[in-house]
């Protein structure tokens, strides 16, 4: 039998208030832990804060009392859920080692996202977005290892290859360029919808982290790094939040996210590897199985409409973390000089690109240049970790001696 | 709050790598070195823990000989911090003295290891957010650097990094219990400090 969340038997909310004991999660170990593990750790909390934030934003466009409560209710469960999940991370990781693993989260849940989009227009949306966090990548993990003085793979391990994406620096466009088309909600396929959900939650968490925890860092260097990656996500929060259908009402796209929270822990629960974490996955998803079906509830009173011609009639082919090395590679070799115009995607300097770079540089190097030339110039080379050969554009290949 | 307390670095500029810096490198490699003892077995097993052994032992002679006492002259609340580090590493100390006795593939070798790795770890990160942080921003840079020179001199005693090949060379080779690496080491450093400027740590 397909699995179709609306029909499944879930918890139903006023059960799903935790006691403390229960709240009080066992972290992984930040050694051992395979990397996919906490990469979806990484994503499930950025898919509750979104949920959360997103209820908090409907609670203050409606005046009506008992839908407040409804969703206050809701949100309270979702908070708690957020609690568990975010507190699988251990005390033991350094806000930079976290920041890696952030990064990888980004590249390889973009870019299976890009590979199983059926809209060309969305497609390219994701493709255009993750060569800039495969950049971020690189240059998190040269200051890692400039500052904490430990190699990034033994965070990623060697799923995830290190090296330039489209060079950070470039990735500063003026906001009028980072605003796309939005999807037709009537003609767009529901996973097309789940997945713009989902890459908006990944980059609106990693916004909102960058921009809190850069300023805990006493080196210039890094203070400075975060504050120019924090600017690239909130230009990637824009490019992604504008493809949605704004059109579409408050409770449908309440009913949109726990659709997609079902989706999620249900994916992740097929492919965890971890026993106790694996634990928290089917038990998150007999949560939102009840989430939805209170949202759904809602939607038949107040708009009397049926959910199920919303939603897709089973649950699609499960996310999966695995690696992208190839598909990255091809992306490199063919997009990177790609920036924006207006919703298109050019490969010219253009007129207000130009102005942006100029106002923003001032004439110096930005902290992303800057990072890697430091590394450079003490390590005698940047950090790296190609495992499919060298990089495949030339220009961006590793000098011979600091392969060495 | 001393004059040094609110230095910045103006745009561009990159402060030179100090003792810090060189006992982050520690850290990282005492983590990852745990985690090749964890993993491997038989002889791969016993020559990470070597490893494990003299790294460890030098490192905690350079904390206590140079760095806590650095560090009180300079924390608001040094003493009862660096009190806090003193007892972890004691605790670590012991651990490390029963498991340097124990054949690595013994049945009762690893629960024992991972409660020496849980203190270690535990115990290097509250350094480096309660003491490391505190020591650069109060420290100057030429005490920085003299401490530097410090570690760098107990480093020499028990090469904890040696290249392929010269594992078994006589200069590499430090026999004894950790007690007589930290020992070795600590003299070492005493004997640095007598060669170091008087600005020095």
């Amino acid at each position: 039998m397909p699995f179709n969340p609306l029909q499944e038997k879930g918890i139903p909310l006023e059960e799903q208030i935790r006691n403390w004991r229960e709240l009080n999660v066992e972290p992984f170990d930040p050694d051992t832990v395979h990397p996919y593990t906490r990469c979806r750790v990484i994503t499930m909390n950025g898919i509750e804060m979104e949920s959360i934030l997103f209820s908090h934003n409907f609670a203050r466009h409606t005046n009506d009392t008992e839908l407040r409560r409804q969703l206050a209710l809701s949100r309270y469960v979702e908070s708690q859920q957020q609690r568990v999940v975010n507190w699988l991370l251990p005390g033991w990781s350094s806000v930079l080692e976290t920041t890696i693993a952030y990064e990888q989260v980004a590249t390889d849940l973009t870019s299976w996202v890009a590979r199983n989009e059926p809209d060309p227009y969305l497609r390219q949306a994701y493709e255009f977005g993750v060569l800039e966090d495969f950049d971020h990548l690189y240059r998190y993990s040269n200051l890692y290892e400039m500052i904490e003085h430990r190699k990034a793979e033994k965070i990623v391990d060697e799923l995830t290859e290190v090296m330039p994406g489209r060079p950070t620096k470039v990735e500063h466009r003026h906001p009028f360029d980072n605003v796309r088309e939005n999807y037709d909600k009537e003609a767009a396929a529901p996973i097309s919808k789940l997945h713009q959900l989902t890459i908006t939650a990944a980059e609106q968490q990693t916004l909102n982290f960058y921009a809190n925890v850069g300023p805990q860092y006493m080196e210039p260097i890094a203070r400075q790094l975060y504050q120019e990656i924090a600017l690239i996500e909130e230009e990637h929060v824009t490019h992604y939040e504008s493809l949605l259908d704004g059109d579409q009402t408050w409770l449908e796209q309440l009913l949109l996210h726990e659709y997609n929270e079902c989706y999620l822990y249900y994916s992740f629960m097929e492919q965890e590897v971890d026993p106790k974490i694996k634990r928290v996955w089917e038990t998150h998803l007999a949560m939102e199985i009840g989430q939805l079906q209170a949202a759904a509830d809602l939607l038949r009173r107040y708009e009397d409409r049926d959910p199920a011609e919303l939603l897709p009639a089973e649950v699609p082919n499960v996310l999966l973390f695995e690696p992208n090395k190839q598909f990255l590679r091809d992306l490199l070799a063919t997009q990177m000089d790609l920036t924006t115009l207006g919703t298109g995607y050019v490969r010219e300097q253009h007129e207000r690109f130009v102005k942006m770079q100029e106002r923003l540089h001032g004439g110096e190097q930005p902290p992303s240049e800057r990072v890697v030339a430091v590394h450079e110039e003490r390590f005698g080379g940047d950090y790296r970790s190609e495992q499919e050969g060298p990089h495949p554009v030339e220009a961006f290949r590793q000098h011979a001696e600091a392969r060495a | 709050m001393t004059a040094t307390a609110k230095r910045t670095m103006p745009y561009g500029v990159m402060p030179a790598a100090d003792v810090v810096d060189l006992l982050l490198q520690q850290h990282g490699r005492i983590r990852d070195l745990m985690t090749e003892v964890m993993g491997g077995s038989g002889d791969q097993r016993r020559a990470a823990f070597r490893q494990l052994v003299r790294l460890l032992s030098v490192h905690e002679a350079a904390e206590e000989e140079v760095v806590h006492p650095v560090a009180r002259r300079h924390a608001a609340a040094g003493d009862s911090i660096v009190a806090d580090r003193l007892q972890e590493e004691h605790d670590a100390k012991e651990l490390l003295e029963q498991l340097d006795g124990m054949d690595p593939d013994a049945p009762d070798f690893l629960p024992l290891f991972l409660r020496l790795r849980d203190a270690v770890i535990t115990h290097a990160v509250s350094e480096q957010r309660y003491e490391f942080n505190n020591l650069r921003h109060k420290a100057s840079p030429a005490e920085l650097a003299g401490m530097r020179l410090l570690v760098q001199a107990a480093e020499k005693v028990a090469p904890t990094h040696p290249h392929a090949g010269v594992e078994s060379a006589t200069a590499n080779i430090v026999i004894g219990t950790p007690t007589a690496i930290i020992d070795r080491a600590r003299d070492a450093i005493r004997a640095a400090r007598e060669r170091l400027p008087r600005s020095g740590g």
